[in-house]
């Protein structure tokens, strides 16, 4: 019989070559993006040493739009991300202790994921999501009455 | 403390296709792509220049260089590859079930997770792409599927699955405007091919098993301007709400989505739609009435989104019988008619001057859940209507033929349609609506071991069947016709089939490795022509062949041409 229980309460999901090889996803720090006056979004994460994670993991915008992402490598290993973005994904490779940035444009709602699409980085851990909030635009609403949500 | 550190510079993330050889660009050759043009389409047959082909929505191409004295010698000119990277929304549902749009040696085509591509359409050489970010967590009930663009004055217009119009420059892909029609929150999504009409450029929305309002939206080609919305479910006094229950807010979630493109003749200046089914799907009892303009052919006039006129296939579906696919245009002993196969198993010979019924035939073998007569008086027999009694019925769901278009020959006047015999069981499970939450009031499971299907060639002066090919799976991909005397059509099981259109003979044959669920397409390039075949096997299989959940999923497009 299966017991069921919460995740966090199995020792080693989270880190690599604990209870599983890598690192379970999606299951990391969550951060929020900050808008400027300008009404672009900024936000900031990294890939902590020996981790095989971003940080934050799950990275929240209040809406959709344009973020300027900084994306920092602080592991001993050579990483990179592809990114989601209207237009195309954008890449970026992240040697050993690498700094750099990256431009998206997102619709929102919804979340998207991105990843480190080098060796199986995806599957280790460097699986992270953004999450943006808010609704679709008053004009693309259905004309109805205010429906019962879940 | 620590000692800070130096960090090598990254730089600034890239476009993905910069780490490509893709070049960027495509020849301008849209810009002179008229609404004009379109209305003559057919006197230019080295292209494909609308979803369909021309407006009337026949599948047809006059193209004869590839025919039935050679076309065993038919062999894939090049392939065009198009796996993703990433996780992606419909990961495993996903279907290529576009129609790729040529114009001057320049093909069109779009894949299912937000791609659109321009390829040489001589070498298959990718000359750029337009990705855009879809949301993992989108509303779909199907998979993961787009169905191809529109091209007119310089752009190319595309749907997202979240329910954007998107218009790009022919020229580079890049975005010139971009438009939200619908509301992810509610359900909806999008997945049809843009139509453009005159000034406009036409979409519909798909979320019908969301429970949603069906609409239909215009936007100006040019500014993106919105010019209408049409709902194809009326409000509380709007024409046609005596249809729906007069207390509570069925109508607001009544489905009559239009998710596949409609056709258009200039001289009734009518764009006729097929919309889809009411939600929740297979409970009525909490729908009371013929829901209108659920299960319907509708009239629209493109100038201002009115309805004129309907015709109802289906009135208080409880089967799932979207009502969505073609309605093809043709004249038939000098009146003006049009063909519609419906998902009930029937096939309606219309006036599509006024939605008089001429004829109406049934088009699969197995028609259980009941009988439409030669007036179209529609009698219920079998359907889910006791709590928890689980029903079977043919055809199932997905219908005796789903989304995937007919064609019409004019040289052998006959109509050519895909069939899928597939039944299935549903049991009625009533449940409360919640917006974004799926809205079908049943269990429902397709038979999986019991399933056939055939392509069937009717002429549609009699409803008579002049031939048919069987086959062991479902036939589940669009056909095609072409001046040469040929029809094409695809497998399941991959094998992308020629056929002579008078006999239905079968003439060749090609396994391309994944089943076929699009809509292949034929043109010309320096007096040679191809025929394009996107395969990419996928989407609700689950729906219409479950038998073939574990087939091969593909994603490539193939080009085929006789030897240079």
């Amino acid at each position: 019989m299966t017991t069921g229980t919460e995740s966090r309460e199995v020792p080693g999901l989270f880190k690599q070559n604990g209870a599983t090889i890598g690192r379970l996803l999606a299951n990391g720090n969550l951060g929020q993006a900050e808008e400027g006056p300008e009404g672009r979004m900024h936000a900031r994460v990294r890939i902590p040493p020996d981790e095989l994670v971003w940080d934050p993991e799950v990275l929240v915008l209040p809406h959709g739009g344009d973020l300027e992402l900084e994306i920092v490598n602080d592991d001993d290993n050579t990483h990179c991300a592809l990114l989601p973005s209207n237009g195309d994904s954008q890449f970026i490779w992240l040697v050993n202790h690498s700094r750099g940035t990256a431009s998206l444009n997102l619709d929102g709602p919804g979340y998207y994921w991105y990843g480190s699409p080098t060796g199986n980085d995806e599957g280790r851990g460097l699986t992270g999501a953004i999450v943006v909030m808010g609704e679709a635009p008053p004009e693309a609403r259905l004309d109805r009455p205010a429906q019962p949500r879940p | 403390m620590a000692e800070a550190t130096e960090y090598v510079d990254a730089g600034h993330a890239v476009d993905q296709v910069s780490l490509t050889t893709v070049v960027g660009t495509a020849p301008q050759v849209t810009r002179n792509v008229t609404y004009q043009r379109i209305l003559r389409a057919r006197s230019e047959p080295h292209n494909w220049l609308t979803y369909y082909g021309a407006y009337d929505g026949q599948r047809y191409s006059p193209l004869e260089q590839i025919n039935t004295q050679n076309v065993r010698r038919l062999t894939p000119a090049w392939v065009f590859q198009c796996g993703s990277a990433g996780l992606q929304a419909g990961a495993t549902t996903y279907a290529f079930e576009a129609a790729p749009v040529v114009v001057d040696g320049v093909m069109f085509v779009t894949g299912w997770d937000g791609w659109t591509w321009a390829l040489d359409a001589r070498t298959g050489q990718e000359l750029w792409r337009y990705r855009h970010a879809i949301p993992f967590d989108t509303s779909l009930c199907c998979g993961n599927v787009n169905r191809g663009v529109a091209v007119a004055n310089g752009k190319v217009f595309v749907v997202t699955q979240n329910a954007h119009v998107v218009a790009l420059d022919a020229a580079d892909g890049k975005r010139i405007w971009d438009k939200t029609y619908g509301d992810v929150r509610a359900g909806e999504s999008a997945t049809l091919a843009p139509l453009v009409i005159k000034d406009k450029v036409i979409v519909g929305s798909a979320g019908g098993e969301f429970g949603v309002r069906g609409h239909l939206d215009a936007f100006n080609l040019d500014s993106g301007e919105h010019a209408w919305r049409c709902y194809t479910v009326p409000k509380p006094g709007e024409p046609g709400s005596d249809t729906w229950p007069a207390d509570g807010e069925a109508w607001a979630r009544g489905g009559a989505n239009c998710w596949i493109t409609g056709t258009y003749d200039p001289e009734t200046n009518l764009l006729y739609v097929g919309t889809g089914n009411p939600a929740p799907d297979f409970d009525g009892a909490v729908r009371e009435g013929d829901n209108l303009y659920t299960d319907s052919c509708i009239a629209v006039d493109p100038d201002n989104g009115q309805i004129r006129w309907h015709y109802q296939y289906n009135p208080h579906d409880v089967w799932d019988y979207d009502s969505i696919s073609e309605h093809i245009l043709f004249d038939l002993d000098g009146r003006k008619a049009m063909a519609h196969f419906d998902k009930n198993g029937y096939c309606y010979i219309l006036d599509r001057t006024n939605g008089q019924l001429i004829r109406v035939f049934p088009f699969v073998d197995r028609i259980t859940w009941g009988d439409v007569d030669p007036h179209g008086k529609v009698t219920p027999k079998v359907y889910p209507e006791k709590e928890g009694d689980p029903v079977h019925f043919w055809p199932g769901p997905a219908g005796g033929k789903e989304w995937t278009h007919a064609a019409y020959h004019p040289k052998t006047g006959l109509l050519y349609v895909p069939v899928q015999d597939v039944g299935a069981t549903a049991t009625r499970r009533r449940r409360e609506f919640k917006e974004g939450i799926p809205y079908w009031g049943a269990g429902v499971e397709t038979d999986a071991n019991d399933m056939a299907g055939c392509l069937s060639a009717f002429d549609p002066a009699t409803g008579e069947e002049v031939w048919r090919w069987r086959n062991e799976v479902p036939m589940c991909a669009s056909v095609l016709a072409t001046g040469g005397d040929l029809v094409f059509a695809g497998e399941p099981t991959g094998e992308y089939n020629a056929f002579n259109a008078r006999t239905g003979e079968l003439l060749w044959q090609f396994q391309c490795g994944s089943g076929h669920h699009s809509s292949p397409t034929t043109y010309s390039v320096g007096g040679r022509q191809y025929i394009a075949v996107p395969t990419g096997w996928g989407g609700w299989i689950e729906g219409f062949a479950p038998g073939m959940l574990g087939a091969p999923h593909g994603a490539a497009l193939f080009a085929f041409a006789l030897p240079d």
